[in-house]
């Protein structure tokens, strides 16, 4: 679904927001994205939408090196990647049936499909019975959740996740996880940043780590801090203290398995 | 991807009731400058018209001796007839009589000078038109007052030319103003687009993130500039009108005679509304495309 192949970008004057990055991520997974800050997290997610080109490498989406689409086939990629950031971006001047409606509108889908897709993806994410609020009356929680709708209404290929429950308090950012879980059943591949602990350790995903934009560790069911020789890649925290009681350090073998699967996937 | 009417329309007219001060400044800069304009190019095609009907008609008039005789009369005459074709189109004699009525007509206003008229001492005139008007100098010369029976040759020369100088003047200034005013309305323009992305910026973002074209996120804002452009143009097309129907009704009222051609045929003031009109959408579509291509980052 997603392949990077020795990506590089700098910016300016800067030393490389990512370095030499190669990675793939198939169809149905579910990858959390982690690391200090300006560690390139942002910059990946920016790469893949093609805000930003490379400086070096290719980047592959849906079988499509994107650095060669044309300027104008760059809004048929973004069709295929929903976005959900930590700062919910929602119109504060559209409905909440408005704000999700808003993106086929602008794709040009017909007002039937608009109506029945809305009413159905708000029920989906729970918030049916207030389509017709404002995202104003709504609680940080539930905004997140129209900002997923909205994601997720057009049945994007991927779902990018910028740090969706940075603003959120540990219930409801559960609550958000279950739904991005449920959107990751459907068959959608979800790319997550976070710098959640909690969430990555509890959810065992895919763990991908970048540090000064180098690939430090990709780990098929990883938590937060912790690289497969069992120690502590984030500064500053214990690796125990991260380390999910009663778990025991068998990633190795599962990531080898994972390695596998995602290899057979490629290769298709 | 087909771009909905509905959608744009919508789009449009919300931004313009949003954007409001801004758009009523834009369009009332592009109305002062195109009235200018139109009112320009009426005021080139009205005086153009009335000098041709002036040197058509009267290239030359020579006034004859009020006590003419016959044989003077005829040699005149004959004169006249060498020089036709050549330098002379066609001449009409005017006696006395007839004299007299076109007298009291351009005199109508001047009850002093029809005291002393009368038909018997109000000269006959032949008003020639000339085959070049600007050969009027050598042909009066030609019927100075020292051939018998004539009393004198004039043209129109040397007044109709002060008169084109000061319009070709006034229509250059006229045209400076207006292209002053064109380029800061087209400008305003460009500024009031500006102002309509920058409020509706995080519209933009969210329209580009979830892959909306480029040409569906910058139609609304062209078509916004292209609206204001042509709102400014129908409203110098009001003031335009309106001002042709004011001087008419002023030649009219008071009857001003020699003006009487400068009133323009309904096809003519057509044409240079149409002209103000296309060069409002023009601006209107310059302005926005430029905020377009500078302002939207797409």
């Amino acid at each position: 679904m997603i392949r990077f192949d020795n990506v590089t970008k700098t910016y300016k004057g800067t030393v490389a927001a990512l370095s030499d990055i190669s990675i793939e991520i198939a169809k149905g997974d579910f990858v959390f994205l982690v690391g200090p800050s300006g560690s390139g997290k942002t910059t990946f997610l920016r790469l893949l939408l093609r805000e930003e080109l490379p400086d070096t490498g290719q980047i592959w989406v849906a079988g499509r090196d994107i650095g060669a689409l044309t300027q104008g086939r760059v809004p048929y990629l973004r069709r295929n990647l929903g976005c959900v950031f930590q700062d919910f971006r929602l119109l504060p001047n559209k409905t909440v049936a408005e704000n999700v409606a808003f993106v086929l509108e602008v794709i040009g889908r017909s007002r039937n499909v608009v109506r029945s897709q809305v009413s159905q993806v708000l029920d989906l994410v729970g918030l049916g019975q207030k389509a017709g609020r404002l995202p104003g009356e709504l609680s940080g929680g539930e905004q997140q959740r129209v900002a997923i709708a909205r994601a997720f209404v057009n049945r994007p290929l991927v779902l990018l996740a910028d740090e969706p429950t940075g603003n959120l308090d540990p219930a409801t950012s559960q609550g958000i996880m279950n739904l991005l879980d449920r959107i990751n059943r459907t068959g959608t591949t979800i790319v997550m940043a976070t710098h959640d602990v909690g969430i990555v350790d509890t959810m065992r995903r895919r763990v991908i780590e970048l540090e000064h934009g180098h690939l430090v560790r990709d780990q098929a069911r990883g938590v937060y801090g912790v690289n497969d020789q069992g120690a502590s890649t984030t500064r500053g925290i214990p690796a125990v203290a991260l380390r999910p009681i009663g778990e025991s350090a068998d990633d190795d073998v599962e990531f080898e398995q994972a390695a596998q699967v995602r290899g057979r996937r490629g290769q298709r | 991807m087909a771009i909905s009417f509905e959608y744009v329309a919508k789009e449009t007219a919300s931004n313009l009731w949003r954007n409001r001060v801004m758009a009523i400044a834009a369009i009332l800069t592009v109305a002062v400058s195109l009235s200018l304009v139109g009112t320009a190019l009426l005021l080139r095609q009205a005086v153009s018209r009335q000098i041709g009907q002036w040197s058509n008609n009267v290239s030359l008039q020579i006034f004859l001796q009020p006590d003419i005789t016959k044989p003077q009369l005829q040699a005149v005459n004959q004169r006249i007839d060498q020089l036709k074709g050549s330098f002379i189109r066609r001449c009409t004699y005017l006696d006395h009589q007839q004299s007299y009525q076109q007298m009291r007509q351009l005199f109508a206003g001047e009850p002093s000078v029809l005291g002393v008229l009368t038909p018997a001492t109000t000269p006959p005139v032949f008003s020639c038109q000339l085959v070049n008007p600007n050969e009027a100098k050598t042909v009066a010369d030609s019927f100075d007052s020292n051939v018998p029976g004539i009393y004198k040759a004039t043209f129109p020369g040397q007044s109709v030319k002060i008169l084109q100088q000061v319009t070709n003047v006034l229509q250059l200034i006229l045209l400076v103003i207006a292209i002053v005013l064109l380029v800061s309305s087209l400008v305003l323009i460009l500024n009031a687009i500006r102002m309509a992305i920058f409020a509706r910026r995080r519209e933009v973002s969210v329209m580009k993130l979830v892959g909306a074209t480029n040409w569906f996120i910058r139609v609304p804002f062209m078509l916004e500039g292209l609206v204001q452009g042509l709102l400014g143009g129908v409203v110098a097309v009001g003031i335009v009108a309106l001002s042709n129907i004011g001087v008419n009704s002023l030649i009219t009222h008071y009857d001003v005679k020699v003006l009487s051609s400068s009133s323009l045929p309904t096809g003519q003031l057509v044409l240079t509304e149409v002209l103000v009109l296309i060069v409002g959408a023009f601006i209107g579509m310059v302005g926005s495309s430029l905020a377009v291509r500078q302002f939207l980052e797409v």
